[in-house]
């Protein structure tokens, strides 16, 4: 099981060190959570090819950084692949390396 | 011989049949070296994600060779050298071919040893259903 997005606060207030330290202690149910799957696992994309501009565009926020795979959900080995086509796409400007 | 991908981007002072010939220089380097060019891909002006030496758009050429490395060494190193290519990549690509066919492979050969699923889950629903009400009631 695993934490999604930061926005895991369980109560208000201080104190928040203890409420948000365990992973499924017990907490004020809120919603739930969507199970995250790695796309390319999903997919079946072994290959991640790194001229496939409309592909790698999506693991890109408006900042031009990478996304985390604590947010997107992509599995260790895909995220390392995607990395790499990332920063060789950028080094062809074909990706930002930041925007502002 | 070993599979490359190669992407030259010429500068965009040039019209497009002068960047074109620019880029045939440096496949003629590979050729020369005794590579065999497997795909070849103009991709034509496009936008640069950020300026490179205050231009903002570029020519990509895109070329996949079968070539020696000492061939696209040389033709690396002129690229270099030219003031006419903004940039220059070029990515050996023949092992993480190879890989991945391999792991999609190996997927489907695991995706076909798994019995078919579907006959389960119809049946554990209607189980998981009635028990709960049960207990709201006593």
């Amino acid at each position: 099981m695993r934490m999604g997005g930061g926005s895991g606060r369980s109560s208000g207030g201080r104190g928040g060190a203890a409420g948000r330290d365990g992973k499924g202690g017990p907490r004020k149910k809120f919603f739930v959570r969507r199970r995250k799957v790695c796309k390319f696992c999903a997919e079946k994309l072994e290959y991640i090819d790194w001229k496939d501009v409309k592909l790698l565009q999506g693991f890109i926020p408006e900042r031009g950084k990478i996304l985390p795979r604590r947010i997107s959900g992509t599995c260790a080995l895909h995220q390392r692949k995607l990395q790499t086509a990332i920063k060789r796409a950028r080094s062809i400007a074909l990706l930002p390396y930041a925007t502002d | 011989m070993r599979l490359y991908d190669i992407v030259v981007l010429v500068t965009p002072d040039l019209n497009d049949e002068d960047a074109t010939k620019v880029a045939a220089e440096y496949k003629k380097v590979l050729t020369d070296g005794g590579a065999t060019v497997v795909k070849e891909e103009p991709w034509g002006k496009r936008r640069l994600a950020f300026p490179i030496l205050r231009k903002r758009e570029a020519h990509y050429h895109y070329w996949q060779v079968q070539a020696e490395p000492a061939a696209v060494a040389e033709a690396e190193r002129r690229m270099g050298l030219s003031d006419q290519v903004l940039r220059h990549l070029a990515v050996r690509v023949d092992e993480e071919l190879k890989r991945s066919a391999k792991m999609a492979e190996r997927l489907r050969v695991k995706a076909a040893k798994r019995p078919p699923r579907p006959a389960a889950p119809p049946a554990a629903a209607p189980d998981a259903g009635p028990a709960p009400v049960e207990r709201s009631e006593s």
